[in-house]
């Protein structure tokens, strides 16, 4: 339990050590130093406890307590001064809420419901440990060349505001440990609302205007998730007594129609958190921030918090929908969750082919696959939960992996346009087979993303979810479409360009080469992984194995993603074919260049861009629908679950 | 044994010309006489073929194109130059911008007169060049293998 | 270890299918260039002609356009063939799908690599074409597993009624986007082997000689492999039911090459909107009766 606790602290510790470092060096030495301490006692935490089902701690403190309520409320005082400061009112009235509802909660309710157990663990808050510990700290150590960079492109004389931007995304790490690590449902919530005001301040980084709009888009979507969360809380401490969320998802378990209304609300916290649409807009929104932090919010942290607590309440939605007594009242947040999430992955998957820009292609990507993991826990089954939590994994390395590739790559060609990426291949070749990594790993067999989804259709095929099935399908056609295209940009040869990856900062390879290992050892190890650390978790909760998968199978994934990163990384560029000039229909002028001789003697040169399909999937067509259908099915699922508030009819 | 003339495939070009030869060329490939049976396919793509028909003259604008293609057919590879222009220049041989017949831009394999070139001319010159084609190849094996 | 065994099997069924399918694909080539050459009112090549094609492929000069477009589409090769003996040694459908897409998006890298405007333009509409089809093709993946209760392709043997009994309709809807697969008119946006109706030679403008050779024996081995899938819809507990399996692909080939004689190309809007309408209507409303029967009855 120390190490929990360690975990806990220590980033926070860091972060306030950061705030006070003004010199580059020592900066550089305490984040790595952190980092691996980080990584190092998230992985030993791993290991110790490989395979533990779930294992609650004893722990209760009322000085915890009354921490995270001067915590919360230090939260809501800082979204009130951003937002008096901005003329926001929205975010003012949504923060002025919930300071309230946490306070009068706190004193009114809480002290009467003591929790024993304060934290535990199990496998998938172990998983989601390793994910932040490893992944998380890795983009912390890329984000020091990065932010160096990204400094010195400021214009002359601006404040250097490093120390801030480093502590909060240790204060990120913390929270999110707290989150995973919570079996009071307070201090859980307490994570929770940390990190959205974390990546308020993180979105809003550069000051300019649009960053700011974008960090309210962000603060008061995520409120309202929290104002959720908070509404779930009252009904679990008036309506049934306890605060404890193992006692509630065993009471939920028991009895799903009498907490459909407090799941519904949690529910809806993870589906703003996990930027499902309707609530999409933010996470493209958060695209304004330096890349490190976009790395941070979409892999490892944030979006992983919305999905890991709806990964948690799977086993009540399951009990929801199938239970025999409960009604549709019991499935209504099951219903919601598989509807918003299915249809968010469709429609983000289409309107992620329209994209150019490289980050806002990653966004729509990872809002479609979070949607996938929305869905998987909305259906609940051992089988689903089992992919849903690979789904998390090779999500957020490969995601992150992405990512950092992206940013170095921006701050070296200057454009994270995806058409600029054109030659990548040859300008920056370490890179750009990192990045290939990366995208293999998002959507083709045998990479693990693929093997999640190929879980996930399977157990959608047993279930008999038919509208999940169709969505899974045209959805995954047009996973293939935008990724097969931004991969062919960056393997295009041509022209013999100048090498510029020379001056990339050591800490991001360093970054960069932790997420590639990470990405070939899960995908090399995956029946491992499964037999390790996800299938005690299904087995703890459900008492059942889910495996779709056959381990045979598993191996052959296995056996080919090695063969693959061996053909990417050591078999390309080896043969004894003769070179040719590529064919131009005509006269070259400079063929390694392109040109030509055109109708009227002069030169033009041949490029293509790839296809984007604007008038068939871009966003003006598809946003409003999705927006519209998740509105609209979220509201009737709300509906619905209060009519189990007894007195309410 | 050389596979070349089991399956030549025929890339087609027309240099400055009246169209006629261009037309025949065309009616070779047509049910009536069924170049096919010969394995023989009209391509488009110099990459894919072994033998190049050219029609027609050689003139200053088109003679970079008549070399570029040839350049990037894949050896082994055979120029057959259909119709009297292709030739010689034929009755265009004086006009202001003509160079002449095909080989005064690549080396010309199997000459092919006739204006405008029957099919069965071209067929009989195809006949000839898949000759040539596959002395070419085996030499090209030869080489290989020494090499 | 049982698994070991499954490993084994697929291994075998990988190396069998390497040798068979090429030699297959390659005669069932030279008869659709007969029959179609015949529809045509031609006397058409000899039926070897592809293998003479191929031969002569590989004695040309070795030459690329860069060095990694040939590693690309070996590959490309190597996973079709791969994903050929997962399937005919009994293994998982899904699997064979998934690896089937695998080979064909290294097809398409190795067009991209070359950075050449008419391969790119092929290669473009290669990936089109993945996504126009690929819908379909997982429909009839889980319609299978929702009628035979496996995914496992060996699961059919067991089965006392063919599955194309309950998931008809799953079927029409395969043979539309099969027609994109077997790369036949009018769904022959990428590549074709009819010259007339090409941007150069879309997809493989760029690749000659030996790669060549392999684009081609890897598009013999597809086709294998695609009327193995057809096949398997007329697949129950008897031996005989492989008879009928073959009678039933040499039925649908022959229709393909009919199909392909008579249609002009489309745009790839039309691609796109009938591909998807017809998996949404086809493979959608079978899947949906087949998970809700059982209620209704």
């Amino acid at each position: 339990m120390a190490l929990l606790g360690f975990l806990i602290l220590f980033p926070l510790v860091v972060a306030g050590v950061l705030l006070a470092v003004r010199d580059n060096r020592v900066r550089n030495a305490v984040v790595v130093a952190a980092a691996l301490v980080i990584g190092i006692a998230s992985v030993w935490l791993v290991v110790s406890y490989l395979g533990a089902p779930w294992i609650p701690f004893d722990f209760h403190s009322p000085v915890v307590d009354y921490a995270c309520m001067v915590v919360s409320v230090l939260v809501a005082a800082a979204i009130l001064f951003y937002g008096i400061r901005h003329k926001n009112a929205a975010a003012c009235a949504l923060a002025a809420v919930q300071v309230a509802g946490s306070l009068v909660f706190e004193f009114a309710f809480a002290h009467g419901l003591p929790v024993a157990q304060g934290l535990y663990l199990d496998s998938l808050s172990l998983l989601m440990a390793f994910i932040i510990g490893v992944v998380g700290s890795g983009i912390c150590v890329y984000a020091l060349g990065y932010m160096e960079d990204f400094q010195a492109h400021e214009p002359e004389g601006a404040k250097d505001r490093r120390p801030v931007f480093f502590a909060l995304m240790f204060a990120f790490l913390s929270a999110m440990f707290l989150i995973v690590f919570s079996n009071n449902m307070v201090w859980l919530f307490t994570g929770w609302e940390v990190t959205t005001v974390c990546s308020f301040l993180l979105i809003g980084y550069t000051r300019t205007e649009e960053a700011m709009r974008n960090a309210f888009r962000q603060i008061v979507m995520n409120l309202v998730g929290g104002i959720a969360f908070l509404g779930a809380l009252y009904v679990c401490a008036i309506q049934l007594g306890t605060l404890s969320l193992l006692e509630f998802l065993q009471i939920g378990v028991q009895n799903p129609a009498l907490v459909a209304l407090p799941v519904t609300a949690l529910a809806l916290a993870g589906l703003t958190k996990a930027a499902q649409m309707p609530f999409h807009t933010w996470l493209l929104g958060a695209m304004v921030a330096p890349t490190p932090t976009s790395a941070l919010l979409h892999s490892s942290t944030m979006v992983k918090a919305g999905v890991f607590l709806l990964v948690k309440l799977s086993p009540v939605m399951y009990a929801g929908s199938f239970a025999p007594q409960g009604g549709l009242l019991a499935s209504v947040p099951a219903i919601m969750t598989v509807l918003v999430g299915g249809i968010t992955f469709a429609l983000c998957s289409f309107m992620a082919i329209s994209q150019t820009n490289a980050k806002r292609v990653l966004a729509y990507s990872t809002i479609a696959n979070l949607g996938l993991i929305v869905a998987c826990a909305g259906v609940g089954t051992p089988e689903a939960v089992w992919a849903a939590a690979f789904l998390i994994l090779f999500h957020a390395i490969a995601k992150s992996l992405l990512f950092l590739c992206v940013g170095t790559a921006e701050h070296h060609i200057g454009s994270r346009d995806i058409e600029d990426m054109d030659l990548l291949f040859e300008r920056m070749p370490r890179l750009s087979r990192f990045m290939m990594l990366g995208i293999l790993c998002m959507f083709i067999a045998p990479f693990g993303m693929l093997v999640a989804k190929w879980a996930t259709l399977v157990s959608f095929a047993e279930t008999g979810q038919v509208a999940l099935i169709v969505i899974l399908a045209f959805g995954s056609a047009a996973t293939f479409m935008f990724w097969a295209k931004w991969l062919g940009k960056l393997s295009g040869i041509a022209a013999a360009r100048e090498n510029v990856e020379r001056d990339v900062h050591a800490s991001e390879w360093a970054a960069v080469m932790v997420m590639a290992v990470l990405v070939i050892l899960c995908c090399a190890g995956l029946p491992i992984v499964s037999w390790l650390s996800v299938e005690p978790y299904v087995f703890s909760v459900y008492g059942t194995l889910g495996q779709d998968i056959s381990t045979s199978n598993l191996w052959i994934a296995s056996i080919l993603s090695i063969a693959l990163a061996v053909v990417l990384f050591a078999g390309l560029g080896r043969t004894k074919a003769r070179k040719v000039d590529v064919y131009l229909a005509g006269v070259s002028r400079d063929n390694a260049e392109r040109t030509f001789q055109n109708a009227l003697s002069g030169t033009s040169t041949a490029s293509a861009r790839n296809w984007y399909l604007e008038d068939v999937f871009g966003e003006r067509r598809i946003a409003p629908i999705g927006t519209a259908c998740c509105s609209v099915i979220i509201i009737v699922a709300f509906a619905a679950a209060a009519v189990s508030l007894p007195g309410l009819f | 044994m050389t596979y070349a003339t089991k399956s030549p495939w025929v890339i087609h070009y027309d240099g400055s010309s009246c169209n006629g030869c261009d037309i025949e060329v065309l009616a070779a490939l047509c049910p009536g006489y069924d170049v096919e049976r010969f394995g023989i396919i009209n391509t488009g793509n110099p990459k894919h073929a072994d033998i190049f028909l050219v029609t027609g003259s050689v003139n200053e604008q088109n003679i970079k194109v008549v070399q570029e293609i040839y350049n990037q057919m894949v050896e082994p590879k055979v120029v057959v130059a259909c119709g009297i222009c292709a030739c010689s220049g034929g009755i265009f041989h004086d006009c202001y911008n003509v160079i002449g017949g095909v080989d005064q831009a690549i080396p010309v394999d199997v000459y092919a007169p006739g204006c405008a070139v029957r099919p069965e001319a071209i067929i009989d010159a195809v006949v000839q060049a898949l000759g040539i084609l596959e002395e070419k190849s085996k030499a090209l094996q030869a080489q290989r293998k020494g090499a | 270890m049982w698994y070991d065994m499954s490993l084994f099997s697929v291994l075998i069924g990988t190396l069998a299918f390497a040798v068979l399918a090429p030699v297959l694909g390659c005669l069932l080539a030279g008869l659709d260039r007969k029959i179609s050459a015949r529809m045509q009112g031609r006397v058409g090549p000899p039926l070897l002609q592809p293998y003479y094609d191929v031969r002569k492929l590989l004695e040309k000069d070795n030459v690329s356009v860069n060095s990694t477009e040939g590693t690309y589409v070996t590959c490309a090769l190597v996973f079709t063939l791969i994903a050929g003996g997962i399937f005919f040694s009994g293994g998982n459908l899904l699997m064979s799908v998934f690896v089937v897409t695998l080979s064909g998006l290294f097809f398409i890298v190795a067009a991209y690599s070359t950075r050449s405007p008419y391969a790119e333009i092929g290669a473009m509409r290669e990936t089109l074409q993945v996504m126009a089809y690929e819908p379909m093709v997982l429909f009839m993946a889980v319609a299978f597993f929702m009628a035979a209760g496996t995914f496992d392709v060996a699961g059919a043997f067991a089965l006392t009624a063919p599955v194309v009994t309950v998931i008809w309709p799953v079927l029409l809807g395969f043979l539309f986007v099969l027609t994109i697969k077997l790369r036949k008119s009018p769904f022959d946006l990428s590549y074709s082997h009819h010259a007339h109706q090409e941007i150069v030679k879309g997809i493989t403008t760029e690749m000659s000689g030996r790669t060549l050779a392999k684009v081609e024996v890897m598009h013999w081995c597809e086709n294998i492999l695609f009327l193995g899938w057809t096949g398997l819809f007329f697949i129950w507990g008897t031996p005989a039911s492989v008879l009928v399996a073959v009678i039933v692909a040499a039925v649908v080939y022959f229709l393909e090459i009919w199909i392909d004689n008579n249609f002009a190309r489309v745009k790839w809007q039309a691609l796109l909107k009938s591909a998807w309408v017809v998996a949404l209507v086809a493979g959608g409303v079978n899947i949906a009766v087949l998970a809700y029967a059982p209620y209704l009855m």
